[in-house]
């Protein structure tokens, strides 16, 4: 895939760039607003990787161009700001997603990977398959290998993220903030007791394990060919 | 001296003797023209009187009868306030006391000069001055009656001098007043100075003198003091989380550089490099976390987030908060009930008064022992909807119920039990932003957090 990362700060770019590289992915880069700007207008690209404050032009102004020249590419913000209103004004500029610095590299390549393979708008599924499991969300009813699953609303909702996203790697941050709507970091074990209680529920008592967890990154849902 | 002549006191005694002055002045005016019309009047009228009888006597007895008349009047009442002039129509002067008179009809103000008086050696000076009529009788002849319009003249004279002299004295005892009113107020106003200085010269526990009076001054005294008292709180209080910081950052700093350093001297393997790098970033994870949550606060209590209040149903948001959290306290053993209120909305931040309500439960999980019972009740209130969490724990003894608000303070001293000393900060923050009331009180046993939202 073809990515733009836009970040003035050398050692951050370097550190992205490189992990995009051993990832399979083409990067460009761009030192300041003015040259991010020219290079997304004028290049298509996959996904965008903007730097908020930037020199000359900053993130905000680069998106909100973008945007408003009808240009829909998927766009990360990145930003030193922990505030809780910068987030906000990324994603009223047009951000898809935002990251806050220092981050694990991990999680900005599932974030790139959920905002890339955003399905279609149009697309309404109402039955959702993940090897022998199925989810239908009209009638809110789980089943795997035929056999019924009772889920709580709070674990159906999760699910229904992990069936959505089917084997991509879903970071902790990730499913606090799209699951639960939590943008803190939660000093009790919400994440794990959640999934422990998933995996207990679709996972215990079958053949085979479909929420699988990556060591210090995440989890994702797949199933084993 | 000349300090004073600029206070606001003594400049509005200026003004208000001015108006005052200008006051008197109309007076004044008004006094010494309705005295002196007075006084004319009475003397026109006294000379009209004495003309009208001269001239009836002289038409019925004579002109020769008058004459006896007017020189016992003369006689009578002395020389000086009366003049009296008759000649016939020959030209010879018959009585009087006046000479060279030009013989002319109706009212005469001339001044009293020594040309129409006969020589008697009188000194005559300026100020008198003759007022009376002149009528040519039926027989020819002429009579003057007239008067000494001194006493008018004098009358004025002594009302200006008087108002004069009260007008001098009413300005210079304004002026002392305005004096001595103005260095008492200067003298209060230098002592709030002197305090104001002496705070910002570090002197904290300075406070402003209270005369006890309860005037203006006294309650401006009053607020400043209070604003010197919550200033000095604020301090404290910064002083407090400084220490805190220092204290909070420290120990995972230290564990970081020592972690490292065994490493460095006593690691061969690739695996436990891995393994020493691993833990090194989960610390310096926990450390990025304590800033955030130090950044998160200090934005909360700045108040731009007041301006992105919606409506918020608390029923739902707190409902959804216990039900994530509900699996987190069984794991540990405990149990968390609720009892909400229907449709409870209020105007807030969303994420913020769910991250308040998440924090406050997590405290509740984590600070109880097993088997410990949790609950959170919303009630609609009648002065604003009222939220409740609870637990059987050990509580928190009330000399503790307000330090626990503040940043990294920790009952646990030793700070072994887990978490960053935060969580009850942001509550705070997040209470201050959205105007609820938090109390602590005690669950008999545990300890019950209440927090009463505005109406």
């Amino acid at each position: 895939m073809k990515i733009l990362l836009v970040e003035d700060d050398q050692g951050v770019a370097d550190f992205i760039l490189r992990g995009l590289k051993e990832h399979g992915h083409v990067a460009d880069h761009a030192g300041n607003g003015k040259d991010g700007l020219f290079l997304a207008a004028s290049e298509k690209y996959d996904a965008l990787i903007v730097d908020r404050m930037l020199p000359g032009l900053d993130g905000l102004s680069i998106m909100k161009m973008l945007r408003a020249t009808g240009n829909h590419v998927p766009a990360i913000f990145l930003t030193t700001m922990t505030g809780i209103d910068d987030r906000v004004e990324g994603l009223d500029a047009g951000a898809d997603d935002y990251l806050v610095k220092p981050f694990a590299f991990a999680e900005l390549l599932a974030r790139l990977a959920a905002l890339m393979r955003r399905p279609p708008v149009s697309e309404v599924r109402t039955v959702l398959r993940v090897g022998n499991l199925e989810v239908d969300l009209l009638k809110r009813t789980v089943t795997r290998e035929g056999q019924a699953i009772e889920l709580q609303p709070q674990e159906f909702r999760l699910l229904e993220y992990f069936m959505r996203s089917e084997g991509r790697v879903i970071t902790r941050t990730m499913l606090l903030e799209n699951v639960w709507d939590f943008h803190f970091n939660p000093q009790t074990s919400v994440v794990e007791t959640h999934i422990s209680r998933l995996r207990a529920k679709i996972d215990k008592g079958f053949s085979s394990e479909l929420l699988k967890t990556v060591r210090g990154v995440g989890y994702y849902l797949r199933a084993d060919v | 001296m000349f300090r004073l002549l600029k206070t606001t006191s003594f400049r509005l005694t200026i003004l208000y003797t001015t108006v005052f002055a200008i006051c008197f002045a109309a007076l004044l005016f008004i006094t010494y023209w309705t005295v002196t019309a007075a006084l004319r009047d009475q003397i026109q009228g006294k000379v009209d009187s004495d003309l009208q009888a001269l001239a009836a006597e002289a038409t019925s007895d004579g002109t020769a009868s008058i004459v006896r008349d007017i020189n016992e009047q003369l006689q009578y009442t002395g020389e000086t306030i009366g003049y009296y002039y008759l000649i016939d129509s020959h030209g010879r002067k018959l009585a009087g006391n006046l000479d060279h008179f030009a013989m002319k009809d109706g009212w005469q103000e001339i001044a009293l000069s020594a040309a129409i008086l006969p020589k008697s050696g009188r000194e005559i000076d300026a100020d008198h001055v003759l007022w009376g009529r002149g009528a040519h009788l039926s027989d020819g002849s002429f009579l003057f009656v007239g008067q000494d319009g001194f006493r008018v003249l004098l009358v004025q004279e002594t009302i200006l001098e008087s108002f004069a002299w009260s007008m001098g004295i009413a300005f210079l005892l304004a002026v002392l007043a305005g004096l001595l009113v103005s260095q008492g107020f200067l003298r209060r106003i230098d002592a709030i100075n002197e305090t104001s200085s002496a705070i910002m010269e570090g002197h904290m526990k300075e406070r402003i003198p209270i005369r006890g009076a309860s005037d203006e001054i006294d309650r401006l005294s009053m607020n400043l003091n209070l604003l010197f008292d919550n200033n000095q709180l604020l301090l404290d209080s910064l002083k407090q989380v400084t220490t805190n910081i220092a204290h909070d950052l420290r120990s995972p700093l230290s564990r970081l550089r020592q972690g490292l350093e065994e490493i460095r001297i006593h690691s061969r393997s690739v695996e436990s490099y891995e393994a020493a790098i691993d833990s090194a970033i989960v610390e310096s994870d926990q450390l990025l976390e304590t800033f955030s949550a130090l950044l998160r606060i200090a934005q909360i209590e700045s108040g731009s987030r007041r301006t992105g209040f919606r409506s918020v149903n608390l029923t739902e948001l707190f409902g959804r908060v216990v039900n994530i959290y509900r699996p987190v306290a069984e794991d540990a053993g405990k149990d968390l009930k609720e009892s909400l209120a229907e449709n409870v909305i209020v105007q807030g931040d969303s994420e913020l008064l769910l991250q308040m309500m998440a924090n406050l439960i997590e405290n509740a999980i984590r600070h109880t022992p097993p088997e410990a019972k949790l609950a959170v009740f919303l009630d609609a209130g009648i002065s604003g909807p009222v939220v409740a969490v609870t637990d059987t724990g050990p509580g928190i003894p009330a000399e503790y119920h307000t330090k626990v608000f503040e940043r990294f303070y920790r009952l646990d001293v030793s700070r072994s039990t887990p978490g960053d000393g935060l969580g009850l900060s942001l509550v705070a923050a997040v209470a201050a932003l959205h105007g609820i009331n938090i109390s602590l009180q005690d669950n008999n046993p545990g300890l019950r957090i209440v927090l009463r939202f505005p109406k």
